[in-house]
């Protein structure tokens, strides 16, 4: 099965063990009194999400607000937040996805995608076919082409390869909802390098 | 128009998002957020208030709810204390203290430094010397009150000083100061606190006085500037250099005056080698007499006089002799003496005239030639006459000579070798006098050194044993009651950062500190900072105390310098002894 054969690495940034999720918990809650207890939360995923919105714009400097603007929306929303069981990187991480996609809302040109050589090869290998140079440019016409939702998984997937759990949250879907999805999309990439091979 | 897409693009590099993070700018614009936020629903509430006045009560008090629920992280009104110029580390607020957080706050009341009372005579003024050894000197009649009338009778003085990390963290006072916008962290040589009352009310000091308050400072480097507390503009003041510590140095330590006085001084061991080395030039000049004396004593010998061939045709005289008188002559017997050809005067006249008398003396080369005094009458001639020989009488004379001569010879050679040998003698005596006057000068002056280094070990010894009041004595001129320091700028450590997590009963509870002072053991220094990132300098030494809910917990040195080490971020606790009472305790127990 397609998914089930995923071989590629992970980003470990996601995993966070019992106790340093008990330890951001503490700085949520005393960021929560005070918001310049937000400090270690702003530092420690500042460079995320501003890698999640930069991966899908090329001006830096709309980025760079609209990651302020993420941080400011996380502040001013902070006494909102309570763990259950979504990780305070993903509540960031949902605000980040909202921010961004009200701005290409607003305009549309801004939107870009941004992808390796090597995610495309990872794209190949996930749908089982020999990466070929043809395929570059079939793989960025399909993929730039594909709905906002679904372009969404492939960039979470394999442009910025976080674990399925990760990207349900922050897609706010289940796991295995975003699997399908994930499943079906790269049939019809499967489908369509096949028909070129051809 | 599709989306674009970009394959391979360069990355953004980490300086570059770092340098894009603003912390305090984030917090800014959320403060100003919050507070746009309250005055909006303060307007909508006002302008409803005529057409909703039935309903105002309720509104009222869903407004005070929005209004504290927003005003609850932050004071609506700017104070210095909130300015965010970089990071984070540069606020002092609490989840504990941010509501009407006084300006100085001690963490611990009972850990706070006490003031000293002294009552003054105002009319009278006083020196108060205070039990560090500083000095208030109080002039007279340097006490007005708020009219700015003279006061009479008695006036409390209350002083409190502050000299090391504990102190400065137990008396709450701010130690960061924000020049420009830039904020940097006090290193202190030293605070005072001075206050002054009379029956319970203020008092202020009279403008056309001074108090001097001698400070007897625990910091002896010379880098520190004055600076007053401005409570209302919660900040430093600068007031000027602090120069008062180079003038003590002059005034009493007087180290360089001292050192010269000390040079000055011959060591009694160079006065004693100076004796021997004056010594020697006499005992030069003995050596010098003693050779000379030995060299006049060496037998003298002249050498004798070769006999002179009478040459024919020249003028001669034939003439008794005392041979006695010229003993030289005794190898001339039968001489006769020939006339030189330098008289100008002889002529062949003279030879036939009959003189009354022929005196001979000795003549302008002695040995060689003679004067011939010829006297007749009143008429007197004198000849340069020279002795010579003719016949069997010359070679007889010549060989008598060179038998002499020969025997002349080896005894002048034998005087001139014993006048060498004595000379060598006296030339050596004269070099091992001159080199036992240099060796002797060598050790004078090693003598000196040594002795110049033992009284300038014993002066910096007698330096260091003394008072701190006589090492180091800050001069703060005090105009009105207020707290004053002589403290020295310095920025936030910047080599590494960790993210701490505080842990109690070895990670087995963590706690979120309200306040955390940095303390450096390398400088008089606390860094007070929010709860976030801890900077540190790699070579530097540093312990830590936290307060949180109201209790004071310590990190030691060690501790810390091993977990920095390590890398690691648990930073393990413990809470302050219940047995800290004061500020010296604190001092203690944190290990400075």
């Amino acid at each position: 099965m397609l998914l089930d054969a995923v071989h590629m690495e992970f980003s470990p940034r996601y995993h966070h063990t019992a106790d340093m999720l008990l330890d951001e918990q503490m700085i949520i809650e005393a960021a929560k009194q005070n918001p310049e207890h937000f400090g270690p939360l702003y530092d420690k995923y500042y460079k995320q999400i501003f890698g999640y919105v930069y991966q899908r714009m090329d001006d830096k400097d709309t980025a760079f607000d609209l990651t302020a603007q993420v941080f400011l929306k996380a502040l001013t929303n902070i006494e909102k937040y309570e763990y259950k069981g979504v990780p305070f990187a993903s509540w960031l991480y949902r605000i980040a996805h909202s921010e961004v996609m009200q701005l290409f809302r607003n305009n549309s040109k801004l939107r870009t995608v941004n992808a390796d050589i090597s995610d495309l090869r990872n794209i190949c290998e996930e749908v089982e076919e020999e990466y070929m140079e043809q395929y570059k440019g079939i793989l960025m016409t399909v993929i730039k082409d594909l709905p906002e939702d679904e372009l969404q998984l492939i960039e979470l997937r394999f442009f910025e390869k976080r674990a399925f759990k990760e990207i349900a949250e922050i897609l706010n879907l289940t796991e295995t909802n975003a699997k399908v999805k994930l499943y079906r999309i790269l049939e019809r990439v499967k489908k369509t390098l096949t028909k070129t091979s051809k | 128009m599709g989306t674009k897409f970009n394959l391979d693009r360069k990355p953004v590099t980490d300086e570059e998002i770092n340098s894009r993070k603003d912390f305090g700018e984030l917090v800014n614009k959320f403060k100003k957020q919050s507070i746009e936020k309250a005055r909006s629903d303060v307007n909508f509430l006002k302008n409803k208030k005529a057409t909703y006045s039935a309903i105002i009560a309720g509104v009222a008090v869903v407004c005070t709810v929005t209004y504290f629920a927003v005003f609850k992280k932050e004071p609506p009104k700017e104070t210095a204390n909130d300015k965010i110029v970089t990071t984070q580390q540069q606020h002092t607020t609490s989840p504990e203290n941010k509501q009407n957080k006084a300006f100085i706050a001690p963490p611990i009341s009972k850990l706070n430094v006490p003031y000293t009372s002294y009552k003054v005579k105002s009319e009278h003024g006083a020196t108060i010397k205070h039990k560090s050894n500083s000095k208030i000197i109080i002039p007279k009649k340097a006490f007005v009150d708020k009219q700015g009338q003279d006061i009479v009778g008695e006036v409390e003085i209350k002083y409190r000083e502050f000299h090391n990390q504990a102190d400065i963290i137990a008396s709450g006072i701010p130690m960061t100061y924000d020049s420009a916008g830039v904020q940097s962290h006090f290193e202190s040589a030293g605070m005072i606190d001075i206050k002054g009352y009379q029956n319970g009310e203020p008092v202020f000091i009279n403008p056309k006085k001074q108090i001097t308050v001698e400070f007897s400072s625990e910091h002896t480097a010379d880098r520190y500037n004055m600076y007053e507390l401005d409570t209302v503009a919660k900040n430093w003041t600068y007031l000027s250099r602090d120069n008062s510590l180079k003038n003590k140095k002059q005034s009493i330590a007087s180290q360089p005056a001292k050192q010269k006085e000390i040079e000055k001084t011959d060591s009694p061991k160079a006065q004693e080698l100076q004796k021997q080395i004056d010594a020697i030039p006499p005992k030069i000049e003995a050596e010098k007499t003693t050779y000379t004396q030995k060299v006049n004593q060496l037998p003298k010998h002249t050498e004798p006089n070769k006999p002179t061939k009478a040459i024919a045709g020249r003028p001669q005289f034939q003439l008794e002799v005392n041979y006695k008188e010229f003993p030289e002559l005794q190898a001339f017997k039968n001489a006769v003496f020939e006339v030189g050809t330098e008289n100008k005067n002889y002529n062949s006249k003279l030879a036939d005239i009959t003189w009354s008398s022929a005196e001979v003396s000795e003549g302008p080369q002695k040995g060689k030639n003679y004067l011939l005094t010829l006297k007749l009458r009143e008429r007197v001639e004198k000849l340069i006459v020279y002795p010579a020989l003719t016949g069997a009488d010359y070679d007889k004379a010549l060989k008598s000579y060179e038998s002499k001569f020969a025997d002349y010879k080896n005894l002048a050679a034998k005087r001139e070798a014993d006048e060498k040998r004595l000379k060598e003698e006296f030339e050596e005596k004269q070099t091992a006098l001159f080199e036992e006057r240099k060796k002797l000068k060598e050790e004078q002056v090693q003598a000196n050194i040594k002795y110049w280094k033992e009284q300038q070990a014993k002066l910096d010894e007698e330096y260091s044993s003394m008072g701190n009041q006589e090492k180091v004595v800050r001069i703060f001129n005090i105009s009105r009651f207020n707290i004053y320091n002589s403290d020295c700028p310095k920025s936030l450590p910047n080599d590494a950062k960790i993210n701490p997590i505080y842990v109690l009963n070895n990670g087995a509870s963590r706690i979120i500190p309200s306040n955390i002072y940095l303390i450096s053991h390398s400088r008089n220094l606390v860094y007070n900072l929010p709860y976030g990132q801890l900077p540190y300098n790699t070579n530097e030494k540093y312990s830590l105390c936290v307060l949180s809910k109201g209790k004071l917990y310590l990190c030691n040195k060690e501790t810390f310098t091993t977990i920095t080490a390590a890398k690691q971020n648990k930073i393990p606790l413990t809470e302050l002894d219940a047995n800290v009472n004061d500020a010296a305790d604190l001092k203690k127990a944190m290990g400075i």
